[in-house]
This record gives structure tokens, sequence and C-alpha cells, in this order.
């Protein structure tokens, strides 16, 4: 469709100057013509034409307003009208692809309007998601009922290890233990399968209890979702170190936030939620559907998308009765890793229409795709302790050998679009490493660490600022992880960072001003 | 309840939409981040506003949500043409061309102001229920969403598209005319368009009218109506085709088909109706619906209205729990993988009611002189509420009858402006309605348009053009209005234009911030936003915008630190010690009247009372901000002063304005004179001549000088708030002096220690406490020395008589005694 064709033409204003002789004032008025610009014009006619600026205030502007004005009009009535002329005959030879714009005028309309939208029921989620007021009931019943099964050493195994003696050959151990593993896979499997079909059983049962429960709740009362909680208020697992401050963010307008800097491991923060007796986990069982999430960003190397093991085993003590096991998750995150066309093919690709894009991938691929550093993927949990959602970012930091890095980093940047993914989609507390590492190694030098988290929080400061116009979910809380083997004095020094970095709120000092 | 009673009640009503999303990760051309698409709304959506024409329904908000959410709330009336149809069917071919002409008249006052509806429907004209009044609805989309762009979903109706727009053409006017005739012919032939075609068939329909001619019999016959359509009177039918031709240029335009003789009895029946006398229905109308829809809405919000509340309740506004839409990966290019979206998301037009009821019920009980106050008869006070004006003015200004009260009244009274502009001052001393602060501040500042904005050249490129632009980005954006691209340009024009008519002025970076409140209040008015900020300047900021404005600054400073140590001398003396001057905090303070460093809901109050006061108020708001502070003060070194001016800490705008006032109010107007202060009227004799003090003596005492006038007025009016310390010889003093006045000989004194006790005068302390403390002298180093040794010991307003003793002799009549 060509709507960008554009049409120029000449507009001449004939006046008299002060001195009664005829002028004339000419400009070349493009269409089609935006209102907003008239009064731009009739400067460039009275400026560029060297008209005296005393005509102004002879009122000459406003009858060349009036005649412009009016040229204008018609002229773009013209224009549209000729335009529509010449793709109409476009269309009626048959010049125009009919079809194509039936089918998009169709997609945009079934796509974007309720009105012709086809109606989908509720989904899985959809259903499960309602009464989360009445979900945290079910936490109890079911808790104990899948953490057993993982470890069993074979015992036969220990017994032939206890009979090798000199006499056995290389070659036998080598059978030995292709033996074992042969069992041991086995095993493995059969409790696999069990387990997965005893976490299929639990989650119908759990359905057919809320199916019946919200059945009677819609007899009784109409239902109420709850707001919004405020899981930090119930803190369970005390952090080895930690400090808190409020600040105030923006230049004129200012928005309050909390900064928490603590020091844990950061499977602490995903420990399973059924492990110990607490308010937190009745607490974050409510806030699973709120508006007020909690997330935590875990960073992970890019080899493959892989979670970090630990949490992955904390997430699958339990059922998953919101979500899909993390495992069905992470597959399912892999299988759209693959699908992922190379940036080049998708182009710019909308946060929507990639999801089509990726129904045609590209044959022109030359590797599978990998997420490189700064791209991250989310686990969604009903089940851990202090987070709702997980963000894996990608870094390929190495280990052993701490690196400088800047502003523009892609880790850096993966944060932000970490905290805009929050905004968008309301997680108010977010937990960030402040070091970008999880453990310290011994060439983290103090000065590192302090160069480092400087970096961090300034530019946590800044994509926080810039927050405020996303338009979304304000962070209600930061909390920055140190890794839980940092020494006293190095988290007192970044801790005692934090409020140079950040503004921190002047108390309020009430005083009687009676006397 | 009677369909009227219903009416009454659904005057307003809201309607919502998401705009559309950035995608992923895009700057704009100046590499600052993209605006939000709901913001570039919610500023072209101003100007719509303004359009009030009994044709078209009057948009009265437009309220942004979370995630991109947005909300119109406009004027409804009685129910849509769909539903009126429904209700009376069939309806006769005069009704039918009564609304005919009706709905073109809207139409056409939408191309006058160059605006197209594109999306006309028998969904968005509506009708009064009695059928005779008939509104356009809704027919801002296309405007505000700037054609669309920046909303995910198609504008308009497919059955009724003109063939042009399916090809993407749009803004021609003559689309909305198509649309019309066939919300028409659906009337006259009494069918529905293709009821039962898929969408794809109708949009091949349409596209087909371009091969062949004649659509109108093309469409009577396939909905076998063939007879209807040979049956229809001739001029109808000929009118109908004409503006049904695939062409456009063959249609009419919506003047002309006005003009159309068919219409002639309906324009005879029209003028007849409104040249009868008011039905005795509208004499029966509550008081409250005959005042401006914007006042009714305001009120409406004040009396608990909850636009986003309405909206939930009909299910409208579906909250989507957020964790199920969150995306499975997320590239650092923005790209992102996401779960299909939630139909929560998706464009749903339907419009839901705001009840007035409430409200109609809480303002039924105020007598008709709220109303319509009366402002020159006494025996009917404009006044009702007087106990209400002691409460604090944040309940004021949510209270729904006080504010209705003030609204009404301020309403005659800028009616009556600039003739009621003295009863105008007295009324926005006690407070200022935020519906009309706007003109009410443009009123104060004695503003009277007279069309000179039109004149002045906004656009011939300058040299400051660059360092605006930088600024325009960055000044009070985190307000919808000023951070919308309508916002950027006004606030461009804005400043080019005091550019261009001060050509002895600079550009200064914080003319920004200045001129933004009065953007923010006149949006829509962009004149009166000029000249308020045409006025303010000369009346606050006098020569502060010039090329060298030092030597202005520098005084305006020093004035500053006068009158720190005038009200607040122990803190003035800790500030001197630790050298922490005003020149490091307080620029940014004045030149920007305060504008630069508080948002703008703060600025608002603040400068309600900065209007009413003269070009010294805005030093007694430094002081009353110092005094908020000065606990932290007084125990804070340099550092720990700059770190806490670098971003200035939350102050509490009420007590601000208070304790200002009170300081303007104490404070002898001699105490604060400048030299480059606007001057109404020439000094008189006993006043401070214009250049009398200069920079040096400013910088060198700490206290302000007082002039002869004030002490006498004080001796005359209020001597017991007068403590004159005459520092003459006891000779001297016992030859002549002011009755009442301490001698304290200055020859006489240690001024080493600094304590009161030390001078040795019984109950010093009392007698200065509380009092403007004067210090005379003959010789003018004594009273400076002097009046730093008050200062030291935290005597408060202590000031200096300028040109000392000797200027008291020449006061008429004699003041003077002798023992």
């Amino acid at each position: 469709m060509d709507s960008t064709a554009t049409r120029t033409l000449p507009f001449v204003y004939k006046y008299k100057n002060h001195e009664g002789q005829d002028c004339e004032s000419r400009l070349d008025i493009t269409f089609p013509f935006d209102q907003e610009n008239l009064e731009e014009c009739i400067t460039q006619l009275m400026a560029l034409n060297q008209m005296d600026p005393m005509m102004r205030y002879l009122d000459e502007n406003i009858n060349l307003e009036r005649e412009l004005q009016k040229f204008v009009d018609t002229e773009q009535q013209n224009f549209l009208d000729d335009h529509a002329e010449k793709l109409l005959k476009q269309t009626a030879n048959e010049e125009l692809d009919i079809e194509a714009i039936v089918r998009d005028t169709e997609r945009l309309y079934k796509e974007e309007l309720l009105q012709f939208a086809d109606r989908v029921g509720s989904s899985d989620e959809d259903i499960f998601r309602p009464r989360a007021s009445i979900a945290w009931c079910t936490l109890r019943p079911w808790r104990t009922y899948s953490s057993e099964s993982v470890h069993m050493p074979s015992r036969r195994w220990i017994a032939q290890i206890n009979q090798l003696d000199i006499t056995t050959t290389s070659e036998d151990i080598n059978n030995l233990l292709a033996q074992q593993y042969t069992t041991q896979n086995y095993v493995r499997k059969r409790y696999e399968s069990e387990l997965e079909a005893m976490v299929g059983h639990q989650k119908n049962e759990y359905r057919n209890w809320i199916t019946s429960q919200v059945s009677q709740m819609f007899q009784v009362s109409p239902v109420t979702t709850p707001l919004g909680n405020r899981s930090s208020m119930f803190v369970s697992q005390q952090p080895s170190m930690e400090e808190s401050f409020t600040i105030h963010l923006g230049s004129q307008l200012k928005h309050m936030h909390n900064i928490r800097i603590l020091s844990a491991n950061v499977t602490e923060l995903c420990s399973p939620l059924h492990a110990e007796e607490s308010l937190n986990g009745l607490n974050m069982a409510l806030g699973l559907y709120s508006s007020s999430l909690c997330g935590v960003v875990v960073l992970c190397p890019s080899i493959q998308a892989q979670a970090n093991k630990n949490i992955i085993k904390n997430a699958n003590k339990s059922t998953e009765f919101h979500f899909e096991q993390i495992d069905v998750q992470m597959e399912k995150i892999e299988k759209q890793i693959k699908n992922l066309t190379t940036e080049d093919s998708s182009g710019s690709s909308t946060s929507n229409s990639s999801a089509e894009g990726s129904a045609t991938p590209s044959p022109t691929k030359k590797s599978v795709t990998r997420l490189k550093t700064g791209d991250f993927f989310i686990t969604k949990h009903s089940n851990l302790s202090q987070t709702h959602v997980i963000f894996h970012l990608i870094s390929d930091e190495p280990i052993n050998s701490p690196s400088e890095i800047n502003s523009r980093h892609p880790v850096i940047l993966g944060l932000r679009n970490i905290l805009k993914t929050a905004s968008r989609h309301d997680i108010t507390t977010l937990t960030i490493p402040a070091l970008l590492r999880h453990e310290m190694s011994e060439d983290m030098t103090v000065q590192w660490c302090i160069r480092r988290a400087e970096l961090v929080f300034k530019c946590a400061k800044g994509f926080m600022i810039e927050s405020a116009s996303w338009g979304g979910a304000e962070l209600s809380t930061l909390q920055l992880l140190l890794p839980d083997d940092i020494s006293e004095s190095l988290f007192t020094t970044l801790a005692g960072m934090v409020p140079s970095v950040f503004h921190v709120a002047n108390p309020k000092i009430l005083v009687d001003t009676s006397n | 309840m009677g369909t009227r009673e219903r009416e009454r009640e659904c005057r307003l009503c809201a309607v919502t939409f998401f705009a559309k999303l950035h995608p992923g990760d895009v700057c704009g051309s100046n590499g600052l981040p993209l605006t939000p698409n709901s913001i570039a709304i919610l500023g072209r959506a101003q100007k719509l506003k303004e359009l009030q024409d009994e044709h078209l329904c009057q948009y009265l908000d437009v309220i942004r949500g979370k995630h991109e959410r947005t909300i119109v709330v406009s004027e409804y009336l009685g129910l849509s043409l769909e539903d009126y149809a429904m209700r009376h069917p069939p309806l006769t071919i005069a009704q039918i061309l009564r609304i005919f002409y009706q709905v073109a008249c809207g139409i056409n006052v939408l191309s006058r102001h160059h605006l197209v509806a594109h999306n006309l429907e028998p969904k968005h004209i509506l009708l009064s229920s009695d059928g005779q009044r008939v509104k356009l609805f809704n027919y801002g989309l296309h405007h505000m969403t700037k054609g669309g762009a920046y909303v995910p979903f198609p504008i308009g109706n497919i059955r009724y598209m003109a063939p042009e727009r399916l090809l993407g053409l749009n803004g021609n006017v003559k689309s909305d005319v198509w649309s019309l005739a066939l919300v028409m012919v659906e009337l006259i032939l009494q069918i529905e368009l293709w009821p039962k075609l898929k969408l794809s068939n109708v949009v091949r329909k349409i596209l087909a009218f371009g091969k062949s001619n004649g659509a109108l019999e093309k469409i009577a016959r396939e909905h076998q109506c063939h007879e209807r359509y040979v049956q229809m009177d001739q001029r109808l039918r000929q009118l109908l085709e004409s503006c049904l031709s695939v062409l456009p240029k063959r249609r009419p335009l919506p003047g002309e088909l006005l003009e159309h003789p068919i219409f002639e009895e309906v324009l005879l029946d029209l003028k007849k109706q409104k040249m009868e006398p008011l039905s005795p229905e509208t004499d029966h109308l509550p008081l409250l619906l005959r005042c401006p829809l914007s006042q009714i809405y305001h009120l409406w919000q004040l009396a608990g209205g909850d636009v986003q509340a309405e909206l939930k309740k009909e299910g409208l506004i579906r909250s989507e729990a957020p964790i199920l839409g969150l995306p499975q990966i997320v590239r650092l290019s923005g790209a992102s993988v996401c779960p299909g979206r939630s139909q929560a998301q998706l464009m749903d037009d339907r419009v839901v009611p705001l009840r007035l009821k409430a409200l109609l019920q809480r303002l039924s009980g105020l007598p008709a002189a709220v109303y319509f106050p009366l402002l020159h008869s006494p025996r009917f006070p404009a006044h009702f509420a007087r106990e209400l004006q002691e409460l604090p003015l944040v309940i004021r200004e949510k209270d729904i009858e006080y504010q209705f009260q003030r609204v009404r009244l301020f309403t005659r009274l800028l009616q009556g402006y600039p003739h009621t502009a003295e009863q105008l001052q007295r009324e926005a001393a006690v407070d200022v309605p935020p519906l009309l602060r706007g003109p009410i501040w443009a009123a104060l500042l004695e503003v009277v348009p007279n069309g000179s904005y039109a004149k002045i050249d906004k656009f011939t490129s300058t040299s400051t053009d660059r360092q605006i632009e930088v600024d325009i980005p960055r000044c009070h954006q985190y307000d919808e209005l000023l951070s919308s691209p309508d916002g950027h340009r006004k606030l461009r024009r804005l400043l080019k234009a005091w550019v261009t008519a001060h050509p002895q002025y600079v550009y200064w970076q914080g003319l920004d911030s200045l001129t933004a409140p009065f953007l923010y209040l006149n949006f829509n008015n962009e004149e009166l936003a000029f000249l308020s900020l045409f006025k303010f300047i000369p009346k606050y900021l006098q020569w502060f915008f010039l090329k060298d404005n030092s030597a202005v600054i520098k005084e305006y400073l020093s004035k500053f630190s006068q009158l720190t140590a005038f009200h607040e001398p122990l803190l003035a003396q800790h500030l001197a010690s630790i050298s922490f001057i005003p020149e490091l905090f307080a620029i940014p303070w004045f030149l920007t009247m305060f504008s630069h460093v508080f948002p703008l809901h703060k600025i608002l109050h603040l400068w309600d009372k900065l209007m009413l006061g003269d070009s010294s108020y805005p030093l007694f708001i430094g002081i009353a901000i110092l005094r908020q502070l000065r606990s932290t003060l007084l125990t804070s070194g340099f550092n720990e002063c700059i770190l806490l001016f670098s971003d200035l800490p939350d102050i509490v705008m009420d007590g601000c304005v208070l304790e200002s006032q009170k300081m303007y109010e104490a404070t002898p107007k001699s105490i604060t004179h400048r030299q480059h202060a606007l001057r109404l009227q020439p000094p008189q004799a006993l006043d401070i001549g214009v250049a009398d003090v200069e920079l040096k003596h400013l910088q060198q005492e700490q206290c302000p000088r007082i002039s002869a006038k004030d002490v006498q007025f004080l001796l005359d009016n209020s001597p017991a708030e007068l403590a004159l310390v005459d520092l003459r010889s006891v000779v001297e003093f016992g030859r002549v002096h002011v009755p009442h006045s301490i001698n304290i000989p200055f020859a006489t004194v240690q001024l080493g220690e600094q304590r009161l006790e030390a001078l040795q005068v019984p109950q010093l302390e009392a007698q200065l406490r509380g009092k403007i403390v004067v210090c005379v002298s003959n010789i003018h180093q004594h009273s400076v020395e002097f009046s730093h040794f008050l200062v030291a010991c935290g005597v408060q307003r202590t000031c200096i008589l300028h040109k000392g003793f000797n200027v008291l002799h020449s006061i008429e009549p004699n003041i003077l005694i002798s023992n």
C-alpha cells in the first residue's frame, strides 16, 4: 500500500506593502499537509521573502493566514481525492493484491478487537489462578508427598565394591561399572516415571479440589482476589548480614524505594517453600497472583541454557501446582531457544510477532542458536520460599579471573531489560547480585569488589530513575545480594557505599512548634 | 426510573483501550528513550477538550492507567442510534433526515477543525431520549491516536468503511461522508448491512464497489429490498448515491451536504425549536446540570468518583494475573518470546456510564445563590462557608461543597474580569480552586489577551535553539502533559516566542522550568500561558535574564543573606561561619522561582501565594526553606550542607507557604529594598533612594537597612513592635532623642564578648525580644558594627536606620523630644 506519496505545490501570496507597492511571496507546500505546520509556513512566507516585520503589526499575517488556510484546505482535499482515485483505479484494474488486503484487514480485526476475536476459554493457568486465597491452604496436605524418592544408593553396588581385591582386573571393574550404570539408570528411570505419575496425580487432585472450592465460593460470596502483599516483611531465613535503606529518586518529583543489601547464598532465596513452618510460605503463596511479585536474578553460563542445579533441586522437592514442573519449563525454554532464529533474520521482531517468527525457522540457520551474554530466560515458581519468578541471566564471566566491565556491558544491559520486564509485569521486589557473582574467589580483591559494586549500584539507580517513565509497576524493594562467603569488613564497606550512591531519605523529624 | 431521569444521570461516560507498546528497546532521534504512546495520546487529546458544539459530545478527560491503559472520559447523551432504532422501528423519513442533517453538522464542525471521525457507526451517534437532539460520540479516537498509529487496533467499523480507507488512506473527510450515508441507508431501507457475512467477505464486498457503479442499488438488491430503493424519494436517492460514489471526488463535502435542498424542512424545524421558550422540562433540570460539564466532572471526581473503579465494576479492566504474562526468554536486543496475549488486552469498545446521582443528591441542598452567585449585591453574600476557610488547604481542596462554591464564584469573577480584578485578588488571597487556577493566575498577573502572541515569530531559528532543544526533554518530565510530544512542541514555541519578544534578554537555563507551570495550567491556551510568563518575569525576576546578570544576582543573594540574618540570626551566623554562601545553592531557587527544585503540584501551591506578594516574596520562601531545615543545617558542616542541597529533601510545602507569608507580612517594605527590583512608583523623600545602597554596602553589612519612613510608620501605628537602639553618646541623647528609645553609647561598650549581658543594660533582652530592633547612630560604621554584634547574640530582626540619626530631624511632624 503506497501511502507515502506526496505532492508539492507553490503557494503565491500577493499583497501591498506599507508603501502601497505590489509584492508577492511564494512558498512550496508539500501535501499531505499537517495543520500543525500552518503557523510555521506563515513565518516562512514572511521571512523568506523579506516581508517587512512591520507587516505583522499591520495584521498582514492574519490575511495571509486566511489565504494560506484556504489554499491548503482546497489542495489538501484535492490531493486526498486524487490519491484515493489512483489507488481505487488500481484496485479496479486488479493491480493491487486485493487478497492480501483482505487477509491483513481480517487479521488485524480478529487479533485486536474483542468483538471479532475468537472467544477462547480460560487456560489451565487461568483456572488455577483465581483464588490464591484458598490456594495456600492446599499447600499443607501435599507437602510431604514427594521429597524422598531421589537418592537411593544401591546396596548391591556397595557390596561389590567391598569384594574388590587384587585379583580384579581393570576389565572386571569396567564390567562392573557398566553393569552398575545400567541398573542405576533403570532404577532412576523407574523412580522418575513414578515421580511423574505422582506429580500428575497430585495435580489432578488439586485441580478437582480447587474446582469444588471455587464453585462453593461462587455460591457463597463474590470472589475477591488479594490485592498485594509485602512479603519482605516476613524474612524468615536470616541472612548472615543485611542492612536496609529508604531512598528517594528523581530530581523534582521524588519516588520512594527500599534498598536492602544482604549477603546470602542465592539458593537460600530459592529454598523450598515447605521446608519450614513460617508465615513466609503463606505470604509468598498469597502473593502469587497479586500485582506485587518477587523476583530473583540468578546468573548462569551460556554453554547450555541450564538453571542453577541447586535451585532445580529445591524446586523439585515438592509438586508445582500452579505452573509446570521446572524441568518441563526448562525443556520448553530450550525448545524455544532452538527455534529462535538469528537476530538478523527475525529483525526487529516485536514481543508478539517473534512467537510466530519461530514457527517458520529459516533454513539457512548455521548452528543451533545459543543465548548470549545479557540474554535471560524466566521460570515461574509457586513452591520457593522467597521468589515467584527467577530471571536466569546469562553471564560468561570466568570464575577465576575477575574482569573489568563498564556500564555498556551486555550483562548490565541485560539487567536493565530485567528491570524493564519487572516493571511491565508487576514485580515489585527484585534481588540482583550486586557483584554480578554468586561466589567469592581469591582474585576478587577489595578494590575490584568496590569498583564492581559501585558500577552495579549506579546502573541500578539509573535504571530505577528511568523506570519511572516506563509506566509500569514501581519497584518498591531492590535487594542487592552479595555472596554469602563475603568478609564482614568488605560487606560493611559495600553497605556503606549505598547511602552515597543512592540518595538516602532524610528522616522526618516531628517538632512540637506550639512553644 | 423514567428514561428522562436516567438520561440526567448519564451525562458522563468512559471508554478505555490500550496504547501500542514500543517494540523492544528503541531510542528517538535525540538519543532519549521514546515517549510511551499513552502519553502521546494524552497530549494530543487535550485539543479535543476544547471542542464544544451542540452536535459533538464534549471530551472531558484522558487518564493514563498502568501498563499503557488509556481511559477517555466524555459527555454522553440518551442512547445510541443502534438502540434507538431498535426501540422505535421503523423511523420515519423525516426523523431519519433530521438525524442525517445533525450528524452531517457534527462532521462539518470536525472538518472545520481539521479533524475526521473515521469511526462513524450507529453506536457512535447518540440521540436524546425524545430523538430530537443528535450528538457524535467518540469522534476523537482517530485524532488522539494519530490516525491509529499509537494503538494496535484498527479504527472504525468495517461495515461502514469507505473503500479508500481499506486501501490505507486516512484523513479524508469524505470517508466519513460515505460512512454516514451507509448508516442512513440502513435506516431508510430498514436493513442491517451484511449481517451474516464473514469479515473477509465484507472487505471483499466493499472493495468490489470499486469495479461497479451504483453501490446503493447493489446494496438494495443484495438485501432483497430493491422495491424500497425504487420507491425512495428521487432527491434522497440521488443524494445518497452521490455520497456513496466510489471516487471520493464525486462525494459532497459535509458543508455541501448541509446545503442540499432536501434538508430545508429539517432546517426550518430546528430553527423553530430554537425559538421556542424553554420547555417545562428544562425548568425542572437540576441546577447543577446547567453548569459546564467540565465543572460537573471535576465535582464528580471530588465526590469520590473513580473512573477506573467504574470500569472495573463493568468488567472492562480485567486484571490478569501479571505472573501469567511473563515472557520466557528476553534477548539483549529486547526481542522476547511471550505467551500469547490474553484477551483482556484486546480492544473492547463498550461504554461505561458514570452516574451522577450521588453528586446531584449531595449538592441538591445548596441554595441557588451558590450555583449562580451575585457579585455586586450585598444582600446576597457570596460566601456561605466562612468557617471552612479556617481548615487546612488540603482539606479545602478536597471538600466538594466548598470547591463547588469557589468554582462558581470564580467563574463569575473571571467572566467579569478585568472589571472584577480587585474582588478576584481578594478571593484569591483566601485560596485558588485548582480547576480554574490557570485563568485566575493570569488575572492576578493582570493579563489581558490581545492576540499579540500570534504575531510573534516562533519558528525562525536562533542561536539559543540548541539549548532549548536540550532543556525541553529534561523539564518536569514526570508530568504526562509536559512529557508528551505536544507538550514539547508547545513549550518550544513558548520559549522561542519569549526569546523573540525580549531582544534585550537571553535564554538562561531555568526559563524552561519557569514556563512549565504556566503551560501545564493553560495547555490549550498558549497565548494565556505566554502572557502570564510575560508578566510574571518582570514582576519577580526583573533583569535576571540579562546577558550579564551577575550584578542583579549578586544583589539579590546579598539581600537574601541579610534577610536570613534578619529572621534567622543564628542560622545566618552559622552558615556564614562555614562559608556556605547563597551563591552555592540559591541561584536555581530564585532564577526559576523554585520551579526547578520542586515538583509541579508543590509549585502550584507556592505560586498561589507568590502571585499575591510583590518581588520580595520569593526571598521569604527561601528563608522558610532554610528554617525548615534549620536543625539539620545547624549541626552540619560545609560538605554536608552541599550534599543536602544538591538534591533538596522533601519540603513540607504547607508549612513553607505559611511561614513565608508570616515573614512577608512582618517585614517592613524598605528592609527588602533592592536597586534592581521593579518599581511601580518613584521613591519619596524618606524612602531609600534607588541607587543609595551599593552592592559593596550590601555585602559588608550583615543587617538590612530600614527607611525613616518605615520607622515613622511603626512609631505612629505600632510603637510596641519597635525597639530603637540609640548608639550616640549620653550627651547627644540627652539633647534630642526618640521617645522610648534605648541609649547604648557605642563608645562605652565592649563588643568582644558575644553576649547581651556584657552590655550591662538592665533587661535589654526582654526589651528587644519580638521587636524590630533599629540601630541608630550618627556614624554609620557604629551602627553596622553594633548590628553585627546583635546578630551574633541571636537577636532577631535587627536592622540599621538608613542615613543615620540625622534623617529623623527631617520628619514632619517632629517625632523627637529632648530631656
